[in-house]
């Protein structure tokens, strides 16, 4: 093999790849800010007595979880606009569309979580005459965080990996600007390679501290 | 905006020949990606420290960058290493299964991990070579332990096997989103290649889950 390889043009388009990791990071943290939210208040209606209130979210739950990432990216670019006159930026519905599969992959974590709250302490929280809302604050909510934390970094890190889907509905995130620079300089190995290197960079230490967390819980448990 | 379904039973062919094509993709690629992961967690208990660094960098690299670049690397960049062209569905089927070893290697692992250190020491009392203990001893233990996660992680893959789609393999995405630009109603259109894939998923995990409880079942005897 008698390549020869040129970085020259990955190092010039260098500012180019930081703008798009920017907007990966940013797809990356608005999303699993609105998962980690919304995803316990979804694991909680889930677990809710009313089937009448169950069973929808239960079925939302299993259909983002059952269908492809790049199915839902092109649902919520393409059909929320027709269907709810929902007119986002690009930006905005790529954080709607990556949040609402994060959160529905999250509440299975929380649901887990809260199931595994002792009884003895939701039982405390009546006789200490918490509100229903009190107990969900500070009682199941810190618990289940916990429990669920190395699961909810986990997601974290995929959803930062699946965010590069974006790019195929043009979102100019670090995969998009990477795909065109590949394409202009005809550079493809130096291009997707350092690519690959930038998220491998995040994604690795970030998938080390998920194990180091869950060996800290796991020895906190025994 | 009404909608209008009935437009759809003339894509019936094609939303077929796309599922299928996406149901092939993900059984090669599944069946490659069990043996190379098997033999990935394998190549991880190395004796020898050098191939066991190479092994779990790998299989970092692989679940730690987007199955999407991966795909772009292995269509554009390994023919340019190899001198001819690959063709989409070869790429499709080797970016898949690469990435399936990886995700798989990491469930066989951990099935080798609930095996005890007495059963390798009674593999070496019993004189077995390292190959009839890693498919008569470990194989199937690590297989019945690992078997429900397997499973989930095949069907991974049949929801990863519709980003090819961007490198124009025709398989249920790209069918589904060809048709949507033809017709101009990506409402119906996506919503139906939306329930096509769950319709095949939802029952395959449900039957997973069913299964993981039987195999815990029976272990816990």
């Amino acid at each position: 093999m008698d390549y020869d390889f040129q970085f020259h043009y990955v190092r010039q388009a260098w500012p180019l790849l930081m703008e798009g990791l920017k907007t990966t990071i940013e797809l990356t943290v608005a999303a699993n800010a609105i998962a980690l939210t919304l995803g316990f208040v979804i694991a909680l209606l889930v677990l809710s007595k009313s089937r009448l209130v169950r069973a929808p979210f239960a079925l939302m739950i299993e259909f983002f979880r059952c269908t492809p990432i790049l199915v839902q990216i092109l649902w919520f670019f393409y059909c929320v606009p027709i269907l709810f006159g929902i007119y986002l930026d690009p930006l905005p519905m790529g954080i709607l569309a990556l949040g609402m599969n994060l959160a529905c992959f999250n509440a299975e974590a929380y649901r887990a979580a809260i199931q595994s709250v002792p009884r003895e302490q939701l039982d405390a929280g009546i006789a200490l005459g918490f509100s229903p809302a009190q107990r969900i604050r500070y009682v199941v909510f810190p618990h289940a965080f916990r429990g669920a934390l190395p699961v909810l970094i986990t997601n974290g890190i995929t959803l930062f990996q699946q965010s590069a889907l974006v790019a195929l509905v043009a979102l100019t995130d670090l995969m998009y600007v990477g795909k065109q620079v590949a394409t202009q300089t005809y550079r493809p190995i130096e291009t997707f390679t350092t690519v690959a290197l930038i998220y491998f960079a995040i994604s690795f230490p970030v998938s080390r501290i998920a194990a180091w967390v869950e060996r800290r819980l796991d020895t906190a448990r025994a | 905006m009404t909608f209008n379904f009935s437009f759809l039973t003339r894509y019936q062919d094609a939303f077929l020949t796309g599922l299928g094509m996406t149901l092939q993709l993900t059984l090669i690629a599944f069946s490659i990606g069990i043996v190379w992961g098997f033999v990935l967690a394998l190549l991880r208990q190395s004796r020898l420290a050098p191939v066991r660094w190479l092994a779990a960098l790998y299989v970092e690299f692989f679940r730690g960058t987007p199955v999407l670049i991966q795909i772009f690397w292995i269509f554009y960049c390994l023919p340019i290493f190899l001198g001819t062209d690959l063709g989409n569905f070869a790429a499709a089927v080797l970016c898949l299964s690469l990435y399936g070893g990886a995700i798989m290697s990491e469930t066989f692992r951990a099935g080798m991990k609930s095996i005890g250190r007495d059963q390798y020491d009674a593999c070496h009392a019993l004189g077995l070579g390292p190959w009839t203990r890693a498919t008569s001893v470990v194989l199937p233990q690590a297989a019945l332990r690992a078997l429900p996660v397997l499973l989930s992680n095949g069907i991974g893959i049949f929801k990863e096997s519709s980003l090819v789609s961007a490198i124009g393999m025709a398989e249920l995405m790209f069918i589904g989103t060809t048709i949507s630009n033809r017709t101009g109603r990506p409402v119906e259109v996506l919503t139906v290649v939306a329930l096509i894939y769950f319709v095949v998923a939802f029952p395959l995990t449900r039957a997973v889950t069913w299964l993981e409880k039987r195999i815990l079942r029976r272990l816990a005897i």
